[in-house]
């Protein structure tokens, strides 16, 4: 399984004897193995030039940009390879036909409340009365399949997130403030966590869309605007219960994260550089963890999920199969 | 798959052992690499590194594998030069 790379470190990245060199500002050199790497994930100043984006255009790595903050700020995303024009006429289709759509949508925001309520019941089952919760999510998902627009599947799912994270408090055993959701920027610890995570989560989507034939600016459930690569949205939605919040619980109930991993300048709305490697490391852990598919019968990484979710994606777009939201089963 | 890669080769043609090997696996030991690699990555290693190494110097390169990483219990003594890290 191919690497990611996290760098952290100012310095410079470049290309050097076929392969790519990661310079420190000290002059310590790191070398990175080329054939062996899925995506950069650029955190520190890094000073680049185009002949590393040349070659990595060749071998088809994406590198990721964040900001001083952890925010993510975009992506260097080589030429597409992949590139099929019939799949994007039938993806632009299925956008534009409101039933299509909204089949769609459905699915994702199925799949996605799936695994909040399997994040609950794990949870409910190992001594934290989230009873009322899970009922709740359960009201809210029998709303899914009446649903007559998008904007109104939206609504639900906005009402379903609300809902689970009102849970929240219980099921972490550190004392937190968190009451709601809340970005740019974020309010607190909690808050700060589930905004990186997700950046996080966002780009292993992206990078996984990547790799088939799908075109990430077309989405169903989010709008598809500008600016943004909102294919990997709707993605994320059905991994984000799975990947990052379940990271989130581990990390503070195993107090891996407190206080002192964010900055207190500005109110520990963001993480520090520590808090920051600590979350790395343990979403990279994450993606790499194998469990057996049961319909594969064989051992796919966490991170593949989210290749095999794309598949199944573009089976529905070109109606050899229907799409059904990820559902986790262990 | 993970190995642990070594070669010998003449001293000329050192420099171009350890720039192709840099590119596939991370250089823990003068002539001496470890990662994690797959079947065709490491197929294609070997081929090129045939291109390099000569017979008439008994040039030679070993793989030793390991299914998984876990199962390769490493221990440095001394000091650990390049720790195998993905996060710098």
């Amino acid at each position: 399984m191919k690497q990611n790379y996290y760098i952290f470190n100012n310095g410079c990245l470049r290309r050097q004897e076929n392969t790519i060199f990661f310079e420190k500002e000290d002059g310590t050199r790191n070398v990175i193995p080329i054939e062996n790497t899925e995506a950069v994930y650029a955190f520190g100043e890094i000073d680049f030039n185009t002949k590393l984006f040349n070659y990595l255009a060749q071998k088809g790595i994406p590198v990721h940009v964040f900001n001083y903050y952890g925010f993510y700020s975009g992506s260097y995303y080589p030429r597409e390879t992949l590139n099929s024009g019939q799949l994007l006429v039938k993806q632009v289709n299925h956008y534009t036909n409101m039933r299509h759509r909204l089949a769609l949508a459905r699915a994702f925001v199925n799949g996605a409340s799936f695994n909040i309520v399997k994040n609950l019941r794990y949870y409910n089952n190992r001594g934290k009365d989230l009873g009322e919760y899970i009922n709740a999510i359960e009201g809210y998902r029998s709303r899914i399949e009446e649903s007559g627009a998008v904007e109104e599947l939206m609504g639900i799912e906005g009402n379903i997130r609300n809902t689970y994270y009102k849970a929240w408090p219980t099921i972490i055993d550190c004392e937190i403030e968190f009451e709601r959701r809340v970005k740019q920027p974020p309010d607190n610890m909690i808050n700060a966590l589930i905004s990186y995570l997700n950046s996080l989560v966002y780009t292993t989507c992206l990078g996984e869309i990547y790799h088939t034939q799908l075109n990430p600016l077309i989405s169903f459930l989010h709008e598809p605007g500008e600016r943004r690569y909102s294919l990997s949205l709707d993605l994320a939605e059905i991994f984000k219960p799975i990947f990052s919040d379940r990271i989130i619980f581990t990390l503070l109930n195993r107090q891996q994260i407190t206080n002192k991993d964010f900055m207190t300048e500005v109110n520990l709305c963001y993480l520090n550089e520590s808090g920051r490697k600590t979350v790395v490391r343990e979403y990279d852990e994450r993606l790499k963890t194998v469990i057996t598919h049961k319909k594969l019968e064989r051992q796919v990484s966490y991170r593949h999920l989210v290749r095999l979710e794309c598949y199944k994606l573009v089976k529905h777009l070109i109606g050899e199969q229907e799409y059904e939201g990820f559902k986790i089963w262990w | 798959m993970y190995v642990i890669v070594v070669y010998d080769v003449d001293q000329k043609r050192c420099g171009k052992m350890l720039k192709l090997c840099r590119g596939y696996l991370h250089h823990i030991q003068n002539s001496v690499f470890e990662g994690e690699i797959t079947e065709a990555k490491l197929e294609e290693l070997k081929i090129k590194s045939r291109k390099i190494m000569r017979e008439e110097d008994n040039d030679s390169l070993i793989v030793f594998k390991s299914r998984n990483e876990k199962w390769l219990e490493k221990e440095i003594v001394g000091t650990d030069k390049r720790p195998v890290d993905n996060v710098l």
